[in-house]
């Protein structure tokens, strides 16, 4: 790796440990590996979202000519957001693509993740099944996104009536994850998930 | 009274010239309020890389200032050494500058923008400036008719 990208990173590793959101908890950073390429991120989710309580990791690989070229950053942990695949944890975000600067540092990119958390931007979706719940029916987006948060980020606020439908679909012999996403992208009506899984 | 063309802020075509379509579009974008609709064409990539000559007239400071940090490589720049001041005010080692504004034009910190060598973009700026220049003026005009 070239000198500059992995120098950097490690004065940055230092700035992240102390600063003040890793202290409140707000964000995590760790390295992966020891020629700095790899790092795991943590961001918590932002008060007053669906994705509060919930905890969120990023996998974080630097390329070689960072910070001249953005880190690439993806969701490992499954999120309902109208910028995140719900399917591959790719982000839609304008600072990892072409307003990218080389003055930013990771814990700016792990900031504006959780900026992005608080913020949809359904006009620039990643997710076009989310980003149209999203636009339509913003209580059921909110209402999916507590329940993924829930599940897969250990957010606090458990719904029943979606644990149930999905249990009834499990019974059917369906994937847990299949049938969550099969309920969440037809706004949990049982029956269009049904049909959707079955046709 | 100005001219047409001056007034149009536009240079006439010289003779054999042929005209810029991408100059025309971006001016019939503007009259119809569709910039928005341009900068989503243009902001799919970065900025071009800034001109070779406004790198080459980038000025040598020698840095002075305690505890200044070049935001590139993110080290304490040493009191006495020489670093690349762009427009805006930054200083940025050579190395660290130097390979930025060959990809792109703006200072990584702010975004002060330099000129570049893309006539394409250039004129896209231009227009944008312009545009934001009218919708000032009539904000003015509008303010002096009904205050
Ligand atoms: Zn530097
Ligand atoms: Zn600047």
């Amino acid at each position: 790796m070239a000198n500059i990208a992995a120098q950097r990173i490690k004065r940055e590793f230092k700035e992240v440990i102390k600063s003040e959101e890793v202290a409140k908890c707000a964000i995590k950073l760790e390295l992966l590996n020891d020629s700095y390429t790899e790092l795991k991120g943590e961001i918590a989710g932002p008060p007053d979202t669906p994705y509060e309580g919930g905890n969120f990791v990023l996998e974080i690989r630097v390329p070689e000519t960072y910070p001249f070229n953005p880190p690439k950053v993806r969701f490992i942990t499954k999120i309902w957001h109208p910028n995140i695949s719900s399917v591959t944890g790719a982000i839609c975000l304008d600072i990892l693509k072409d307003q990218w600067a080389a003055a930013m540092t990771l814990r700016t990119v792990l900031l504006s993740l959780q900026a992005l958390l608080s913020a949809a931007e359904p006009d620039d979706p990643q997710d076009a099944v989310v980003a149209r719940q999203y636009k339509e029916n913003l209580e059921m987006f909110k209402l999916t996104a507590k329940h993924w948060t829930n599940v897969y980020a250990g957010g606090p606020f458990v719904n029943s009536d979606c644990d149930d439908k999905i249990k009834r679909l499990i019974d059917m012999g369906i994937e847990e994850h299949q049938a969550r996403v099969a309920l969440s992208s037809y706004n949990w009506v049982l029956e269009r998930a049904t049909e959707q899984l079955f046709s | 009274m100005a001219d047409y063309f001056g007034e149009m802020g536009w240079t006439p075509l010289e003779d054999g010239q042929a005209p810029d379509h991408f100059l025309h579009f971006a001016r019939l974008l503007r009259d119809f309020n569709m910039f928005d609709e341009l900068n989503a064409m243009n902001g799919a990539k970065l900025a071009p890389p800034a001109s070779k000559s406004a790198v080459e007239a980038l000025p040598d400071e020698s840095v002075t200032a305690k505890d200044s940090q070049c935001p590139v490589c993110l080290k304490e720049h040493v009191q006495g050494e020489t670093a690349k001041k762009l427009p805006c005010g930054h200083l940025y080692h050579n190395d660290c500058i130097l390979p930025w504004l060959s990809k792109t034009n703006s200072c990584p910190l702010c975004r002060h923008e330099l000129p570049t060598d893309d006539e394409d973009y250039e004129a896209w700026r231009k227009e944008k400036k312009r545009a934001k220049e009218r919708e000032i003026d009539i904000e003015n005009l509008h303010n002096s008719m009904f205050s």
